[in-house]
């Protein structure tokens, strides 16, 4: 087999992507991502330099690279961590939480944190096993709890934009999963961009195009340290499944993956119709939070807090 | 002859004869260049770079979620 090299220069190739038809080496592979970035933002209007934006950081690869990136091409983004008490193994909440701040410091970023134990009274595994909500695996309580927190520090913080670093493979791995269960409401509001509704911010995905191996060599490339060990309650999760099922489908056939959501995206339009607004923004408010619930009553996460056993 | 691979705190040990490409190395391990990323002295080794014995290769998995 020939070695590879990069298609921009004579050096030998880091990283090839067959989807793309492309390999490249660190310099011109560092760029491409830069590029394709601020191309997937404009294309889709996702925000332009006037934006205030709140990136959610996890610690992890994706959203390190992705807040790399939008401050090298001089966006104005903050971020925001969310501590979620998960340290009964390898502390995994408090090691993320160390890489998201020395992110931020070594770069002069703003980073935002939220400890839901020290702001909400329990973590999210204590919250998990409230009697009304216990169940084996906290992760729809997770989801739940970093919506509404990514959400509040978006509207007390006065940001017109949150942006999350999903990549296609988060994407294609939700919408397998919901059309596997024709979830068609959650089909509706799959899109890499929200529009603002009600008081949420609009809320963007600009690495929605690049594979998970693509932001995990990103990050890599660049020597942006971050948290490699999963959280504890991923083991055997949904999207992990999903995820596997994809990845076998693309080792036989490259690009399957990235067809499969950017042909969704174009299916979408002709189904559910262009734009896509925030969430349940045409509810009423929460009296307790403000945030947009469909009854006027308290929204799932205030009656979460407030729960008594 | 073999090569070690590191991936997270477990060390992994592959029989080789003399080379075997990374693409190969995955295969026989049961991963994909899709799952893993492979890094030989702080490097990132595309998919046809040859591993050699007395190699250390540090496996990266890619694939979160939760």
């Amino acid at each position: 087999m020939p070695a590879m090299y990069c298609h921009r220069c004579e050096r030998p190739a880091a990283i090839r992507m067959k989807q793309h038809r492309l390999q490249l080496c660190k310099e011109h592979f560092l760029d491409w991502v830069i590029q394709q970035t601020e191309r997937s933002i404009k294309k889709l209007n996702l925000f332009t330099r006037m934006d205030r934006i709140l990136l959610a950081v996890s610690g992890g690869k994706d959203s390190l690279s992705l807040w790399d990136v939008l401050w090298r091409l001089n966006y104005s983004v903050d971020g925001v961590y969310i501590n979620l008490g998960i340290d009964s193994a390898e502390a995994y909440s408090a090691s993320s939480e160390q890489y998201a701040r020395r992110f931020a410091v070594e770069r002069g970023l703003s980073l935002k944190v939220v400890n839901v134990s020290e702001r909400y009274g329990k973590s999210v595994p204590e919250f998990n096993r409230q009697k009304m909500w216990g169940r084996e695996r906290p992760c729809s309580i997770c989801g739940m709890v970093k919506r509404h927190i990514m959400n509040q520090a978006a509207i007390e913080g006065g940001y017109n934009v949150l942006a999350t670093a999903h990549n296609l493979d988060d994407e294609a791995a939700l919408l397998l999963l919901n059309t596997m269960n024709w979830h068609v409401d959650l089909l509706r509001r799959q899109s890499p961009f929200l529009e603002a509704g009600g008081n949420l911010p609009r809320k963007v995905k600009p690495f929605y195009r690049f594979y998970e191996r693509e932001t995990a060599a990103y990050a890599l490339l660049r020597g942006i340290a971050y948290v490699e060990e999963e959280c504890p309650f991923s083991i055997g999760s949904t999207q992990l499944y999903y995820k596997g099922i994809l990845n076998q489908m693309e080792a036989e056939r490259s690009g399957y993956k990235l067809n499969f959501f950017a042909n969704f995206l174009k299916a979408r339009e002709i189904l559910f119709g262009g734009q896509v607004v925030s969430d349940i923004a045409e509810g009423q408010s929460c009296p307790s939070c403000g945030q947009p619930t469909l009854t006027g009553e308290l929204c799932s996460f205030c009656k979460m807090v407030e729960w008594k056993a | 002859m073999a090569i070690m691979f590191i991936l997270r705190k477990q060390e992994i040990s592959l029989e080789v004869e003399k080379t075997l490409m990374v693409k190969e190395a995955l295969q026989r391990l049961g991963y994909s260049s899709e799952t893993h990323l492979v890094v030989k002295n702080g490097e990132l080794l595309n998919e046809n770079e040859p591993l050699r014995d007395g190699d250390l290769v540090k496996l990266v998995p890619v694939i979160s979620g939760g």
